[in-house]
């Protein structure tokens, strides 16, 4: 039953994506456009296959900035939530700024950043916590600013200490908060790594694509581009079920949707 | 239970154990590699033929040879900083860029011309009938919107008296350049050795309008290596290893395109063979052409284009050219 039910869900999605793809692969076959204007979806599928093993190599490259950077936010953010969440005026001083961090264009600042911080994976890292942090962040203090103030007060009331009162008040609270944030932080983080190779890199995704942009190669950008959709999924797809298993207590509404 | 406990111990020993063997096993090979002095050399694009020498002498082992190791990495756009700050030794650049950096007082200093000529020049579809510069009027520009760019065409133009304000300047920017002449565009500044042999293997019928020909102040060193005065004023030595290395790179390359051009391949699978060998082919007897040796840089072409570029407004003086390049590393 439940098979069936999950496969109407996403029979929609999959009926229009088939749909897509088809007339895609038809009209390049009927028009005649050139590949290096727009590839047939078998092309990119082959040049998928083909550069396969080269693909996964720069992948490895990209993952080595992503993984370390989106775990530094994951660090940083609660820290700072909890820190602007206890002192206001903290929370006065650092929400503009965090605001202002996502307004630069890393673009113009790249040869800053890699003066500072060199061309290794260290400037890639940080370019990934940079964009992960500020949603994880945000949804931290907007998640400890729902804490209900009452269930805080029956807890001292029943003298509990405070890392009762975290572990049973704080965190049922804000789990629901970090996790949506950190779905957002992690589909970002791909993108975030691959901007940092732009920038400068000798492997990863970023530099491929630049590759086949200047080699003419549309159909292996193509393909390249199917994997960093693929990774930033199955990130967003690793958080959820992280998400699942940290909070059992939502995995009962998630179920029943109904009642 | 207990059991279990053991084991679960013994295979953490056994990990731990497995980690540290590799650390010593690295930690043992360490000393044949402690000779090689790593260096870092910045690529201002993605890797193609212009580079080819590099490649060669890293597969030929000309660096090894100097107890040099060479590390590649792609920075586009921030060469000139990275270099000029030191935090990386060598990188690719063009005699404008590092005549801008000069006057900006970032102390870059061009120590080869890779390739002799100025390659560069504008492509057009036959069919738009660009065949002078004074065709130009009338037909838009695909390019950066950089003012340079601006500059050569009016100066182009005004050769023949023709009018630059009816030039349309549209900004494509990364945009492939070839798409882009048959759409946004009437005309793009492009290399020869790549985009235009590009268009010849996609059987394009184009019109071709070489820099240099129409102007010999616009035969500008482009691509030419550069280091800071800093590496060249402390470790001349390091520079030199470096060029002889290089030099040797781009001489195999000379002799041996269809070789070079295997190697590079081999180093970077994301490029085009077909490119890659007719690129090769193409450049061969053009990064040294007529000069002595490989890499050779003249004043006189140093001097052409800062006065041209002093002449059309685009800096405010003239830097002091005889500290923005050197032929004491090449032999």
């Amino acid at each position: 039953m439940a098979g069936i039910k999950k496969l109407r869900n996403i029979a929609p999605a999959l009926i229009l994506v088939v749909l897509v793809i088809g007339s895609w692969e038809l009209i390049s076959i009927y028009t005649g456009i050139p590949a290096y204007i727009l590839p047939a979806p078998s092309a990119i599928v082959r040049a998928l296959v083909n550069n396969f093993g080269l693909l996964l190599y720069h992948s490895g490259y990209t993952f080595a900035a992503v993984l370390p950077g989106l775990g530094l936010a994951i660090i940083i953010s609660p820290l700072l939530a909890l820190l602007m969440d206890r002192f206001t005026f903290l929370k006065k001083a650092l929400y503009p700024l965090l605001v202002v961090s996502q307004a630069v264009p890393i673009f113009a600042v790249a040869p800053l950043i890699l003066i500072w911080f060199g061309v290794g994976l260290l400037p890639k890292m940080l370019i990934v916590t940079l964009v992960c942090f500020f949603p994880l962040t945000i949804n931290l203090v907007e998640g400890f600013s729902q804490v209900d103030p009452e269930a805080i007060e029956l807890m001292q009331t029943m003298r509990a200490n405070r890392l009762l009162i975290a572990r049973s008040v704080h965190l049922p609270y804000t789990l629901p908060y970090f996790f949506s944030g950190l779905k957002i932080a992690a589909t970002y983080s791909v993108l975030g790594a691959i901007i940092g190779e732009w920038l400068a890199a000798k492997a990863g995704l970023g530099i491929f694509m630049l590759r086949a942009m200047h080699s003419f190669r549309t159909a292996d950008l193509f393909a390249a581009i199917i994997v960093v959709v693929f990774l930033s999924l199955a990130l967003f797809k690793l958080v959820e079920l992280a998400g699942r298993l940290a909070m059992p207590w939502q995995r009962v509404e998630i179920e029943h949707p109904e009642r | 239970m207990v059991l279990r406990q053991k084991n679960k111990t013994a295979s953490v020993i056994v990990i731990v154990l497995m980690l540290l063997g590799g650390f010593l096993a690295g930690g043992c090979a360490e000393p044949e590699t402690e000779q090689l002095e790593s260096v870092t050399l910045l690529l201002d694009w993605t890797p193609n033929t212009n580079f080819s020498g590099i490649y060669s002498a890293m597969e030929r082992g000309y660096y090894q040879e100097e107890g040099l190791e060479v590390e590649l990495v792609q920075a586009p756009g921030s060469v000139i900083q990275m270099v000029g700050a030191n935090r990386a030794a060598f990188g690719f650049s063009f005699q404008e860029e590092v005549t801008f950096a000069r006057l900006a007082e970032i102390p870059v200093v061009s120590i080869a011309a890779v390739i002799q000529h100025n390659s560069s020049g504008f492509i057009s579809l036959k069919e738009r009938d660009i065949e002078t510069p004074i065709n130009f009027e009338g037909k838009s520009y695909g390019g950066w919107g950089s003012p340079v760019e601006e500059a050569t065409i009016r100066a182009l133009m005004e050769n023949y008296g023709a009018d630059f304000s009816r030039v349309e300047m549209v900004t494509t920017g990364e945009a492939d350049q070839l798409i882009s002449i048959e759409r946004e565009a009437d005309f793009a500044w492009i290399f020869y050795g790549w985009t235009g042999i590009e268009a010849e293997l996609k059987g394009m019928d184009v019109n071709f309008i070489e820099l240099r020909s129409e102007d010999p102040a616009l035969d500008y060193y482009t691509p030419v290596i550069i280091s800071s005065e800093t590496m060249v004023d402390t470790n001349p030595d390091l520079v030199r290893r470096f060029m002889r290395a290089t030099a040797k790179g781009y001489h195999f390359a000379i002799t041996n395109p269809e070789e070079a051009a295997r190697i590079l391949l081999e180093a970077v699978p994301e490029l085009n063979p077909d490119l890659v060998i007719a690129s090769q082919l193409w450049l061969a007897d053009r990064y040294q052409a007529e000069a002595e040796t490989w890499g050779l840089q003249k004043l006189e072409t140093w001097e052409n284009y800062g006065k041209w570029l002093f002449e059309q407004g685009l800096i405010e003086e003239m830097p002091e050219l005889e500290k923005a390049f050197t032929n004491a590393f090449l032999d």
